[in-house]
């Protein structure tokens, strides 16, 4: 998949490339820029928070420090997940976060052209946490956009 | 800014916070040529860098001030209140230059002449001692000064150029000097200057306080890893030599990394002459300020945060505690009043006093009522000055001391003065704590607001746990205690056992006076666990003061006493209400009779006094070492002697793996440790009198219809002192001389 998508890139030769790490939630790809990835911790079980708004995945051990994390399910109206998942070590204005995925998937190379803006017809909610996606060449990559994963951010934007 | 300038800063603001020291002890002493060499060395300094880096506003004024200093000095003025009050004005104006150029990197474009002048007026003879009337003092400056001093220059020259280079080069190096271990070095180390400071500028060195910071947590990171290791590695019997000696060395390293970070609180006393000063004229008081426990040593970061606090605690009691001189006169107390500030350490906190001879607060029967002076917008003072009055002031301190930890008591008596004391936590990251279980999770409880446990089995919970309207109360010891159950707080829709079911374990906890009892499913071990922050999403919540790694791995919420006291609405006035109600003959039964821990050593039962009890812990026989014959336990290098006078020790000898119970108790200043088999009960105890007569028999107590030893603390010898650290103190004070 991704030697594919560089050739393509250098067909195209002007364009910009992009590297995007792919995560995975049930079935579905999704792209995060690496530019924001501290680290990927791998198996872990965050510690629930009682009484914290449900977008907060729990809390996690995080190189001496505690990183709260964003449940991505929970985000895109997915049923929670038992049993260990990965996290995504994100930085962003108001300091580090973890965001909960299924799976890390791999890092890609991708062209600025294949880019494309959210479709005008997806609905606010999900219109506010994604960034537009990436035409591969068997699939579309949906983007996530991690200032907007901020549990700061999705505070203020969604009462829970 | 570049690397020189901000080293000009920070150079300069020790000299200058030298300066201000030694201006607040010259107008005790107004002849001491040690005290105005040390101040004009001040100002010469900063004159001196300055000109080399070009800030000319502030070389400007450093000069005015530089040649009235060395008048003064040569013997040709003689510091008069008028002098003090100026050159604490030019301090006031050097430390706004130095104020701007750190904010903005140049000295900014504010005017200073109209000081300057006032300087130069000052360094006319004539003027200045006209300027001796206390009234000039008070109107603070040029307006006071009538004659127009004839010009100054004459004296200027041959004073500015009669203090060459050999002086910058000895006050350079003292400005490295808060360091070394005698803080009292303002007045004692002024006379053996040279030697003694340049040896103290080698063996100590500038940090970064981020640098600090990082080391403390990475400490609190190894904390959390030799945590983890001693459990995993519990049960090893290989491995107990090695994780006891990395125990040792973690520990030894954290006092160590946490003493680098130590200062003492003679760096914000400091301050205090100063305020007390400047207060006293406006207000129109005589207040003498006593300072003890200067070299009392306090974590940075903590010592900033109680700077605050301590200014509202000092001008407050100025306002409001120290009456003026003709008010004390005819309440037959002397004109001038006694303002204490006091530093002490106790147990892993450290006191600071502050207390006045004044008025007092006018409700001395209600300890309670002291409370009040706490809330926002309470105000005792009958006008409102500017120096305060609003209310606000004491709820900042309180919120302040309590963000950091620490506790705030006040002790009135009208008439007679107030006291008001801090308890600030010896340090901010590791605090002790206590793991509760609940919703299958780990919860801390501060140790610091818990004040006893109870446990209620399932089948004791209906007879126990009485309701009013849905509301849940435990009688302790007669009096109704709200009770907060956890699970139900923290998931208000889930579903809840019902007391009945479950074993209930009533954490009673004591938060800002709210008391109530907070019931958990379970407890695990007491832990010192290392409080990290949480992000503002979480904090927002407002149950929780952070999270910590607990040594199983385990991540654990902080409970946060105080807020969950809020939450769930228990008030003091609650409290007192209740008091109210329960009020009569049973309270004060219970007052007459002392409160005891009852504990059973080796079959026998015996009374502890409950307000000596410390903490009551839990610990493998391992922990337990001996020094000759004597048990005791190192927590964290402080050795805590243990009394096994009931023989439990002896008992479970043999069984390394045995754990074994201690009370720690409070005796006078130390600490004492007591092996128990087992802790009993709470109980008041009631006097005893031998037969026939009124005499109050001694060491024993009725205790749940038993007559109960009590166990004298007093009794317990205490361990060897160490002869070598006095005597090394010794020598090195004799080679600092």
């Amino acid at each position: 998949m991704s030697t594919a998508t560089v050739t393509h890139a250098k067909e195209n030769g002007t364009s910009a490339l992009v590297e995007v790490c792919s995560v995975r939630l049930e079935k579905t790809w999704f792209g995060v820029p690496i530019s924001h990835i501290l680290e990927i911790v791998g198996g872990a079980r965050p510690q629930p928070v009682p009484l914290a708004p449900g977008y907060v995945g729990g809390l996690v051990h995080y190189r001496g420090d505690v990183l709260t994390t964003v449940s991505l399910r929970h985000l895109l109206n997915m049923p929670p997940k038992d049993g260990p998942q990965d996290i995504i070590v994100l930085e962003s204005k108001g300091g580090c976060f973890g965001l909960l995925v299924d799976a890390v998937g791999e890092v890609l190379t991708l062209s600025a052209v294949d880019f494309e803006q959210n479709p005008s017809t997806l609905d606010a909610r999900r219109r506010a946490l994604l960034a537009g996606a990436y035409k591969l060449k068997d699939k579309l990559l949906v983007m996530l956009d991690p200032e907007r994963l901020d549990p700061i951010r999705l505070s203020s934007a969604q009462p829970s | 800014m570049d690397e020189l300038t901000r080293e000009f800063l920070i150079e300069s603001q020790e000299g200058l916070d030298r300066m201000e020291r030694c201006l607040t002890e010259l107008e005790e002493r107004p002849q001491d040529a040690g005290l105005l060499g040390d101040i004009f060395r001040s100002v010469h300094t900063i004159k001196g860098t300055t000109g080399f880096l070009g800030f000319k506003r502030l070389e400007k004024l450093a000069h005015a001030g530089e040649n009235l200093l060395g008048l003064l000095r040569d013997g040709k003025l003689h510091a008069t209140q008028g002098i003090i009050t100026g050159l604490l004005q030019l301090l006031d104006g050097l430390r706004s230059i130095l104020k701007t150029i750190e904010a903005e990197g140049s000295e900014g474009d504010g005017e200073d002449s109209a000081l300057i002048v006032h300087l130069e007026q000052l360094q006319d003879a004539t003027t200045a001692v006209a300027q001796t009337a206390h009234t000039a003092v008070a109107a603070s400056g040029q307006s006071a000064v009538s004659a127009p001093a004839e010009p100054p220059p004459a004296p200027v020259a041959p004073v500015a150029s009669a203090a060459p280079a050999p002086v910058p080069a000895a006050s350079v190096p003292s400005a490295a000097e808060p360091a070394p271990p005698d803080p009292t070095v303002q007045t004692e180390a002024e006379k053996p200057r040279p030697q003694a400071i340049a040896s103290a500028a080698e063996s100590s060195l500038r940090v970064d306080v981020t640098l600090l910071n990082r080391m403390m947590n990475l400490v609190g990171e190894l904390v959390l890893t030799r945590n983890q290791v001693l459990q995993a590695t519990a049960n090893d019997p290989n491995m107990t030599m090695l994780s006891r000696r990395l125990d040792m060395v973690t520990a030894d390293l954290r006092e160590n990394v946490m003493k680098a970070r130590m200062q003492p609180v003679s760096n914000i006393f400091s301050k205090m002459p100063r305020i007390v000063r400047d207060l006293s004229q406006v207000l129109g008081r005589k207040v003498r300020l006593q300072v003890e426990g200067q070299d009392t040593e306090l974590d940075k970061s903590l010592l900033e945060a109680i700077k605050d606090p301590l200014t509202h605690a000092v001008r407050n009691s100025l306002d409001h505690g120290i009456e003026p001189p003709e008010v004390r006169v005819a309440a037959g107390k002397d004109a001038e009043g006694t303002l204490k500030l006091r530093a002490s350490h106790e147990g892993s906190h450290v006191i600071i006093e502050v207390s006045d001879d004044g008025a007092g607060i006018a409700v001395e029967k209600e300890r309670e009522l002291l409370q009040l002076i706490f809330l926002p917008g309470f105000s005792t003072a009958a006008a409102v000055t500017n120096v305060s009055g609003r209310g606000v002031g004491m709820d900042v301190v309180r919120t302040n001391v309590e963000k950091i930890g620490g506790k705030v008591e006040v002790d009135s008596r009208t008439g007679k003065g107030t006291t008001l004391r801090l308890r600030i936590p010896l340090t901010l990251a590791i605090i002790p704590a206590l793991i509760v279980r609940t919703l299958e999770q780990s919860f801390a409880l501060p140790q610091g607001s818990l004040s006893e446990l109870v446990h209620i089995p399932p089948e004791q919970a209906n007879a126990s746990i009485e309701w009013i309207e849905g509301v849940a109360l435990y009688r302790l010891r007669g009096k109704l205690l709200p009770l907060v159950f956890l699970d139900r707080m923290l998931t208000p829709n889930g579903k809840h056992r019902e007391a009945d079911e479950r074993d209930n374990f009533i954490a009673v906890l004591d938060a800002d006076g709210r008391q109530f009892g907070l019931v958990v499913d379970g407890l695990a071990d007491p832990e010192e666990i290392v409080v990290k922050p949480l992000s503002a999403v979480l904090k927002d919540i407002g149950l929780y003061s952070g999270a910590t790694v607990l040594g199983n791995g385990d991540l654990a919420l902080i409970l946060d006493p105080g807020s969950i006291a809020l939450k769930s609405g228990v008030t003091m006035s609650a409290r007192e209400e209740e008091a109210a109600v329960t009020s009569g003959e049973e309270v004060t039964d219970e007052l007459k009779g002392l409160e005891y821990l009852l504990v059973e050593t080796a079959g026998r039962r015996a009374a502890v006094p409950l307000a000596d009890v410390l903490r009551i812990e839990q610990l493998p026989l391992s922990r337990i070492e001996y020094i000759g014959y004597r048990p005791v336990i190192n927590f964290n290098g402080q050795l805590l002697p243990v009394e096994d006078s009931g023989g439990v020790l002896q008992a479970a000898e043999g069984k390394p793996e045995a754990q074994v119970i201690v009370v720690v108790c409070r005796d006078a200043s130390r600490h004492v440790g007591i092996a128990v088999s087992q802790v009993l009960d709470v109980a008041s105890g009631a006097d005893l009198f031998e037969a026939g007569t009124t005499q109050r028999t001694g060491g024993v107590t009725l205790l749940k219809e038993h007559v109960t030893g009590v166990v004298d603390l007093g009794n317990v010898p205490p361990l060897p002192a160490d002869e070598h650290q006095t005597a090394d103190w010794n020598r090195i004070a004799e080679t600092l001389a």
